[in-house]
């Protein structure tokens, strides 16, 4: 079956979703944060996975995106789709700088110089008054086109629907010109110049890309959350569950981040919501009351960024081509 | 005054902060590895001082007795269980790895320890000494940045005098050619990532009695660490010596003149403008980039 087929298979199966379950708030939630981190991930990987450069940064792409539309909505009352683009705009402005200034590194100095400058972005929010300060922005009324945006189904279709252009870009790119230049580029990137490639102008095409897309997800979030501060939007750690994300799933292919999202946001949400707690407790492997009982109650939730680096570290060392990649034809 | 009051409190700082940068600088050089699981190695250190004051009432300047062999065993186990399966991988897995390792470290301390944060409060926490007529500086200060110069001298020492040293020089300068020469490579390693493991966490001891103590804590001084690298060139021991002390005074000029909500961005703003301008570093040598 051709990729593309497969993308519009699973598309129509995930649009149909809601209706299958209902409207059960909780599961959509879960659902739309599935969607949000498949697509963030699909995004960066065509920076990181086809183009090889691994950027620590992508929170600030999707904080300009989630700051720029809520600073336009809630000031101005402008349009949120017009304050998407211009979430967009802002966002490869950073990218475009970020681009000029690290693409001339390579190695190392490529992921130390996106992680300042997503700090840079995140300290400029935290410290400026047009941004909220350490208190955020708040959105109180939204509308577009008479649609319920108090309803979590815009948002569901929404997300959907930036995968699904983001998972089209991805396979487009791999046939293209583009993404045969960007993987040369990965590869090695001495005979890619050697060859004439512009090392500089694909890079930043590829971290355009993957900008403007992000940005757009920032804006989704935004407007579907109401409140954004940079804990939210801005944290290093936003950046790091991105990368995740798609090294479990599998670097470098179209559906790993995608696999990477659906196996890791369930589990997240879990043990966020203790779900996992009671299991153990109903199962009768751990008495509630006892001292361990009551250590997983107060704890477990506090406990999937452990288990993430759990995940990252096992992964790395056993599996670093992720779990796609153990199904690849060896070379 | 304000001037000389801001230089001196900055270069008392990053004498801190240079040992900080020295061991990541170390661990570069001899595994180019970039390891950020540095800044959580700090907030162990950090949380070591705290309970040998806490619970064993002992001084947190002479709980580096304590704290620098227990960390650079911690250290060196590291690297014989994980980070020596990955020096041949690409760059961005090593990352990836020490980040895994990181986020383990700090959030096991948030599980152990809670988000509370934690002070350490000494008889001499809040003292000052007086020199010139108005200028002030803090006893601990002092006594960290005393410490940090014994310790910098006596890794020099190490580093220039004794065969393990030699061979530790050795083995950043061509990891090949020292293995060729019939260098432990792979002791080097440990060794390297033993020091450096245990030069985080004095750094993060040091500072224990100025700083509050909290799980995530070392975040903030991966990032510095990491500026104070690229400024002294990656790699290059007494660049990160140098490197530490100049982004102290920067972060006291800062705090001094614009506003103290905005010094680590201009530190970062820093970072950028070397890895621009000279991203060999400032002692580093071309072509390294």
């Amino acid at each position: 079956m051709k990729q593309i087929t497969i993308i519009a298979f699973i598309a129509g199966f995930a649009a149909l979703l809601p209706l299958a379950i209902g409207e059960n708030p909780y599961f959509i939630g879960v659902l739309i944060s599935v969607l949000m981190m498949a697509a963030l991930s699909s995004a960066w990987n065509i920076l990181g996975g086809y183009a090889g450069q691994y950027s620590f940064g992508h929170a600030a792409y999707f904080g300009a995106g989630a700051y720029t539309t809520m600073i336009l909505i809630s000031r101005f009352n402008i349009n949120p789709l017009v304050s998407m683009v211009a979430g967009i705009i802002v966002a490869c402005i950073i990218a475009l700088i970020t681009g000029s200034i690290v693409f001339r590194l390579r190695g190392h100095y490529f992921g130390l110089a996106s992680i300042a400058v997503a700090e840079i972005v995140r300290l400029s929010a935290l410290n400026f008054d047009f941004t909220g300060g350490a208190q955020g922005i708040l959105l109180s009324d939204v509308s577009l086109w008479g649609l319920d945006l108090n309803s979590k189904l815009p948002f569901y279709y929404g997300m959907l629907l930036v995968l699904v252009i983001t998972l089209g870009i991805t396979l487009n790119l791999r046939k293209s010109k583009t993404g045969y230049y960007l993987q040369a580029i990965r590869e090695d990137q001495d005979a890619a110049a050697s060859l004439g490639i512009n090392l500089s102008f694909y890079k930043n095409k590829a971290l355009l890309i993957s900008a403007a897309l992000t940005s757009v997800l920032g804006s989704l979030y935004a407007v579907y959350i109401r409140f954004i501060d940079t804990t939210a939007v801005l944290d290093l750690r936003l950046s790091i569950e991105i990368i995740l994300t798609a090294i479990i799933g599998g670097v470098g292919t179209l559906w790993g981040p995608v696999l990477g999202a659906v196996l890791l946001v369930p589990l997240a949400e879990m043990l966020r919501s203790n779900v996992l707690g009671d299991v153990l407790v109903k199962q009768g492997i751990v008495s509630e009351n006892s001292g361990l009982g009551v250590f997983l109650k107060e704890n477990l939730a506090h406990a999937h960024v452990l288990v993430y680096g759990i995940i990252t570290v096992l992964c790395i060392l056993y599996m670093p081509k992720g779990i796609l990649g153990l199904f690849r034809r060896k070379k | 005054m304000f001037f000389l009051q801001s230089l001196l409190s900055g270069i008392l700082t990053g004498g801190v902060y240079a040992l900080a940068g020295i061991g990541m600088s170390l661990v570069f050089g001899v595994m180019n590895i970039s390891n950020f699981a540095h800044g959580d190695l700090m907030m162990l250190g950090m949380y070591l001082a705290y309970f040998a004051f806490t619970l064993l009432h002992i001084d947190p300047y002479l709980s580096l007795l304590l704290i620098i062999p227990t960390a650079f065993l911690f250290g060196f186990i590291l690297e014989k269980v994980f980070i020596h399966k990955i020096i041949d991988h690409p760059h961005q897995n090593q990352i990836l790895l020490t980040i895994g390792l990181g986020l383990i470290m700090s959030n096991t301390a948030l599980l152990a320890f809670t988000s509370d944060p934690k002070i350490l409060t000494t008889s001499y926490s809040s003292s000052a000494v007086h020199i010139l007529g108005g200028i002030s500086l803090s006893v601990p200060l002092l006594l960290s940045f005393a410490i940090t110069t014994v310790i910098t001298g006596i890794l020099f020492l190490f580093l220039s005098k004794t065969t393990t040293g030699l061979a530790l020089w050795a083995t950043s300068q061509n990891r090949e050619a020292a293995q060729l020469m019939g260098i432990n490579v792979a002791k080097m390693s440990a060794i390297a990532f033993g020091l450096g493991t245990a030069l985080a966490a004095t750094a993060g001891a040091l500072i224990a009695p100025t700083y509050y103590i909290y799980p995530m804590a070392g975040h903030t001084f991966l990032l510095k660490a990491f500026t104070i690298c690229v400024l002294g060139g990656l790699g290059s021991v007494i660049g990160a010596g140098i490197g530490g002390i100049i982004i102290g005074i920067v972060e006291s000029m800062s705090s001094t003149y614009l506003s103290s909500d905005w010094k680590d961005v201009v530190v970062f703003i820093i970072f950028l403008a070397v890895l621009l301008l000279r991203p060999q570093g400032l002692l580093g040598k071309k072509g390294e980039q």
